[in-house]
């Protein structure tokens, strides 16, 4: 796979989805397409957007994923991003930045948790 | 290695922006920046060229110096563009205020996450935002 390409992958009932470190915009935009189509075609319950290699989050990005979100929600999915990195959290944070409805954990594993055991989806 | 000090890069695509962010990134990590403030330093640059190439509706360019001063290393960085221009420099630095549909966090935003920013702008001229960010020399 090329490092800066996204990486889909159905896991049971839900997509993993993996963002490169430094994502463009072209990458952003086909984030929000192929999530959803995905969603579509495995018929997933949800998705864990994992970011723990995403060293840069900007206004245009975080708009893009609270969108992405209310998009999953409204065809029935929940959204997890997991694996923020501290220097972003503090930068989006500072920046006002804000990312909707979707739920956040430490990483993928406790992702994984949330999706068994709070949604029983998995 | 030697790293450059100074540079500049033309904003003429979307490219330009990943690009301008990888070039920032490696003269801030080669200065001594801490891994928060690279990142706060990247994400400004992220917004600022996004907002020449967005919303100036021409080419920009971005320079960038690195600066010592008694004990202390910073990055000054200059966007200009040749658009429109800003009508509401206050009014433009305000939270929330947005005339392209995003989330208004940009300009305000980012003056948050730097020491100093300063904005020129003449209608049908164009705009030029300076900021810089300062920390402890390695």
């Amino acid at each position: 796979m090329d490092e800066n390409s996204l990486s889909v992958i159905k896991l049971k009932n839900i997509l993993l989805v993996t963002v490169p470190d430094d994502p463009g915009d072209d990458i952003i935009h086909e984030l929000q397409t192929k999530v959803l189509h995905a969603i579509e075609k495995y018929q997933s319950k949800g998705l864990i957007l994992d970011i723990s290699s995403v060293n840069i989050l900007d206004s245009f990005f975080a708009r893009t994923i609270s969108e992405t979100t209310q998009m999953v929600a409204l065809m029935g999915g929940q959204t997890v991003i997991a694996g923020m990195q501290p220097s972003v959290a503090i930068t989006a944070t500072e920046l006002g930045l804000h990312l909707g409805k979707a739920i956040s954990t430490l990483n993928v594993d406790r992702a994984l948790d949330i999706f068994t055991d709070n949604f029983k989806l998995v | 290695m030697a790293t450059e000090e100074t540079g500049e890069h033309p904003i003429k695509s979307e490219g330009d922006i990943v690009t301008c962010r990888k070039l920032i990134r490696t003269a801030a990590v080669a200065a001594g920046f801490g891994m928060t403030d690279v990142t706060r330093i990247v994400t400004a640059v992220s917004e600022l060229a996004r907002n020449v190439y967005v919303h100036s509706g021409s080419d920009g360019v971005m320079r960038w110096e690195i600066l010592y001063q008694s004990g202390k290393v910073g990055i000054q960085l200059e966007f200009e563009d040749y658009g429109k221009g800003i009508p509401d420099v206050d009014q433009a630095m305000e939270v929330g205020f947005t005339t392209a549909g995003t989330m208004g966090m940009g300009l305000s935003g980012v003056k948050r996450l730097m020491d100093e920013m300063n904005i020129k702008s003449e209608i049908g001229v164009g705009t030029t935002i300076t900021i810089e960010k300062w920390g402890r020399a390695k």
